[in-house]
């Protein structure tokens, strides 16, 4: 039934790439014909600003490489200038620098990767410099004085180029990740326009101050370096977001590493609970963070036991014993000052009493449910008993049926997850 | 409301303060009474700045470290030094002293309004800020070698605009440089640390917020002949976004330290270790490090180490009576430390904080007579963990002489004499070594 599952999900997993390679192709060929399309109809200054944006733009491709602080933290400068090439070279020229500075994305990303970002960035470029021009925007190396003047002919125009730019950018990435992993569009497009949304208006109005120093200042090039500074902490301390991510789950395997220390029979154990329910509440269509609290949960249901005597916790087994039965309600204690935790503690603190015959159903949430018997699945089949004894996967799922985790939904959300584990783990 | 007067303690910020008002005497005297008609020309200009200078410090950045810095409120001090056309307004064809007057003025009234919610103003810290505007003021207004001062040519247009521009990034530079240097100098003398080691915390600690500092002020000069006043917000906005971004990477490194904060917490909720046992000893290894001059970035790796330094413990079959590792037999002591390392190598990124856990039990002798290399945050951790078990983490003159006596008899062996050292400076006034400006709480 397994060997069978898997077959049928490769299959799919086929299907699915090649919708996605379909659509990228489809992206690229629409960026060279709507660039070639401006070409003709607007046609292309080869001029020293043109050469010295195009220069930029593999500038921004090695100073993308350049990290700062750890390793996450790259830079994106070709925001920034595809959006100031629309007000200085125009909508033929931004679109052959937005298709140029594709392929010279972040170092170590696949060829399929580059190809679509050219062209989603020719695209951004092209149809960031018709809203340019539709709103009225003056071309090239101005010597435009004055605020009103500059905030009319330039900065409104640069708005509206900036917001069409966004809206190509989110609309071509949501339907790629659509394409190619399944998440939820809903959840996507929330994900970009709060992640990059901030991002972008930034990006506005330091494109407005290069176009200003570059032109009516008379800076030309030079502006650049005025301009990078302050970029370069903006794109310091958003990379610091995923620095945190990556902080809170370093420190989640030091909390696992004290469990298993504490209770060598348990290594192994706290994973495997997490993927599991993780993995159930993926199956019954929970939303993306209460996915991610009941995977923490998992990951931490056990955390309380390390405040309890080692003696204790070593020699008798977990299920069901009176000396342990206080160790959820501990592990909420030791996690409650955490913020980023506190999405995780119902489940941990309850997480027990979905096995406990007296307790009603309703009475508990969905996570702590799903960890109670993701939890009991895997102690009974995998750790077992102190003495080693351990119980088949039928007569697991035989046992939990009497409890209140043990309804219908959640037991068949728990075999999808095991065939879904056994079909990662087979080749 | 709450008036809390200026400090100024030591050689140091009396020296400062003392610079400060020189610059300021300078500004008035060099001017007499044309100012008055200066101000009045360029009345809407010189507001705006002093506004601008006056939010810009309202609204500080708290860095992870602890230092506060006002980049808005630097870079717009730098821009009214800068700054020669104005579109629609009259050239701002001032001296250098109405300029240090203009910033001297949104400082001030910073300071009072701080003052009046209740903040600790750092007096020095402002005239420390004021003497680095003066600076650049001086050397782009009255520095002219030639008879032709950068101002001059910034508004001449005998130059390209961008030899212009590097002249004023570079004397923003020079300016920026001067306040950071004496900032440091009261820093040091402050906390009793090396002057070195604060420098290089000045200027190591997101540097390239210093660098958009510098670039933004010349940036609100250039662009104001084409646009403006508005040049000032427009050029402040990107500084303004990382704000947010600086405050951001300061929640973050708050968070995470509240979590390895939590990995402390499970030794004392066992019963292994006394209540706030890893937290004191963080508190004094970190102080003890500052008065070793020991850089920002290894504070923290330190700090994690010295909060999990009892981790061990939790493997225990029975705790150790007490929890404290002093008196524990030196067995015992290595296994616990080998086992807390043992546990902090599973997170990636730790290593570091593990080896400093890991060599924190090695006597000092084997440091000495074998040449063992054993990191100086261990033998930091090793005095101030003694230093916490003897005390029991009580601040009693009396028992903190005698754990200081204690630890004395084991100098050279146990400890190492220059971090007992630093111990007895740091235990003997509890400002040593901490960092903002906040008063110092009592323990």
């Amino acid at each position: 039934m397994t060997a069978e599952a898997s077959r049928a999900e490769r299959r799919a997993l086929r299907r699915v790439a090649n919708a996605t390679n379909i659509y990228i192709g489809i992206v690229a060929a629409l960026g060279v014909l709507l660039t070639a399309a401006a070409i003709r109809l607007d046609g292309l200054v080869l001029n020293a600003t043109f050469g010295v944006l195009l220069l930029l733009t593999v500038l921004a491709w090695w100073l993308g490489s350049v990290s700062l602080v750890g390793s996450r933290v790259t830079l994106s400068f070709t925001g920034i200038v595809i959006l100031a090439a629309v007000a200085l070279v125009g909508p033929a020229g931004a679109g052959i620098i937005g298709m140029v500075s594709g392929p010279f994305q972040a170092v170590g990303v696949r060829l399929r990767t580059r190809v679509f970002n050219s062209g989603m960035f020719a695209l951004m470029g092209v149809a960031g410099g018709a809203a340019y021009i539709g709103a009225g925007g003056v071309l090239g190396e101005t010597t435009l004085m004055g605020s009103w003047q500059i905030i009319r002919l330039i900065g409104l125009p640069l708005v509206m180029a900036d917001v069409v730019q966004f809206a190509v950018n989110l609309v071509l990435l949501t339907v790629v990740v659509r394409l190619a992993s399944g998440f939820s569009m809903r959840e996507q497009v929330w994900r970009i326009l709060t992640s990059a949304g901030p991002a972008h208006l930034g990006y506005g109005v330091i494109a407005f101050i290069m176009v200003v120093l570059w032109g009516s200042a008379g800076l030309g090039w030079a502006s650049i370096f005025l301009i990078l500074p302050p970029l370069l902490v903006a794109q310091w301390a958003y990379g610091q977001y995923s620095e945190e991510l990556k902080g809170h789950e370093r420190a989640l395997d030091v909390l696992v590493a004290a469990v298993e220390a504490k209770a060598p029979h348990l290594v192994g154990h706290s994973g495997r609970v997490a993927e599991l329910s993780a993995s159930m509440a993926q199956h019954l269509g929970l939303r993306a963070q209460l996915i991610a609290d009941v995977r923490v949960a998992g990951m931490l249901h056990d955390l309380g036991l390390t405040t309890l005597p080692t003696g204790l916790v070593r020699n008798t087994g977990v299920i069901g014993d009176r000396g342990l039965q206080s160790y959820p309600a501990r592990g909420v204690q030791l996690l409650r000052g955490l913020n980023f935790l506190s999405g995780a503690l119902d489940a941990i603190g309850h997480h027990r009493e979905a096995l406990s015959p007296t307790t009603r159903p309703d009475q508990l949430s969905v996570p702590a449910l799903l960890v109670g018997l993701a939890d009991e699945y895997d102690l009974l089949t995998e750790v077992g008993t102190p003495d080693g004894a351990r119980v088949e996967r039928e007569a697991a799922l035989q046992l939990l049926k009497g409890s209140p985790a043990g309804r219908e939904d959640l037991l068949s959300a728990l075999e999808n997850a095991l065939a879904r584990r056994a079909g990662a783990a087979s080749p | 409301m709450r008036t809390v007067l200026p400090r100024a303690h030591g050689a140091r910020s009396w020296g400062v303060l003392a610079l400060g008002l020189l610059v300021l005497a300078g500004g008035l005297y060099a001017n007499g009474t044309s100012l008055v008609d200066q101000l009045v020309d360029h009345w809407l200009t010189v507001v705006v700045f002093v506004a601008a200078i006056t939010i810009g410090e309202l609204f500080r950045l708290r860095m992870p470290s602890g230092r506060e810095a006002a980049p808005l409120a630097s870079a717009s001090a730098l821009g009214v030094v800068f700054l020669g056309l104005v579109y629609g307004e009259p050239t701002f064809d001032v001296a250098a002293g109405p300029v240090v007057l203009v910033v001297a003025t949104g400082l001030l009234l910073a300071a009072l309004v701080r003052g009046a919610r209740g903040a600790t103003v750092w007096l020095d810290q402002v005239s420390a800020r004021l003497v680095g505007v003066a600076v650049a003021a001086w050397l782009t207004r009255a520095f002219a070698p030639d008879g032709v001062s950068l101002w001059d040519l910034g508004v001449g247009g005998s130059v390209s605009p961008w030899v212009v521009a590097i002249g004023m990034v570079a004397v923003a530079g020079v300016g920026i440089g001067v306040e950071l240097v004496l900032s440091a100098a009261l820093r040091s003398e402050r906390q009793h640390t090396p002057w070195l080691a604060a420098l290089r915390d000045e200027f190591g600690e997101v540097t390239p917020l210093t660098a958009a500092v510098v670039v933004s002020g010349p940036m609100v000069a250039l662009m104001a002949p084409v646009l403006g006043l508005l040049s000032l917000p427009v050029a402040l906005f990107p500084l303004a976004i990382t704000y947010v971004a600086v405050g951001r990477y300061a929640q973050n490194r708050l968070t995470y330290r509240q979590t390895i904060a939590t990995l402390s917490h499970l030794t004392e909720h066992g019963g292994y270790t006394s209540t706030g046992h890893a937290e004191r000893v963080a508190d004094l290894s970190v102080r003890i490090g500052r008065v070793l001059g020991i850089s920002h970035r290894d504070l923290r790796d330190i700090e994690y180490a010295a909060l999990l330094h009892d981790l061990g413990q939790i493997a225990l079959i029975e705790p150790i009576p007490g929890g404290s590792t002093v008196l524990a037999a030196p067995s015992d002591q290595r296994d616990i430390a080998d086992e807390g390392a043992r546990i902090i190598r599973h997170a990636k990124g730790l290593e570091v904080v593990a080896d400093y856990v890991e060599a924190q039990t090695i006597p000092y002798r084997q440091v000495r007579e074998l040449g063992e290399e054993v990191p100086v945050a261990s033998r930091i951790i090793k005095v101030a963990n003694a230093f916490d078990d003897l005390t029991g983490g009580s601040d009693d003159p009396v028992q903190v002489r005698a754990a200081n006596e204690r630890i004395h008899l084991g100098l050279g062996y146990q400890y190492d004499p220059e971090v007992v050292e630093a111990a007895a400076v740091a235990t003997s006034d509890t400002a040593v070594g901490r960092v903002g400006e906040a008063e110092p709480v009592a323990r």
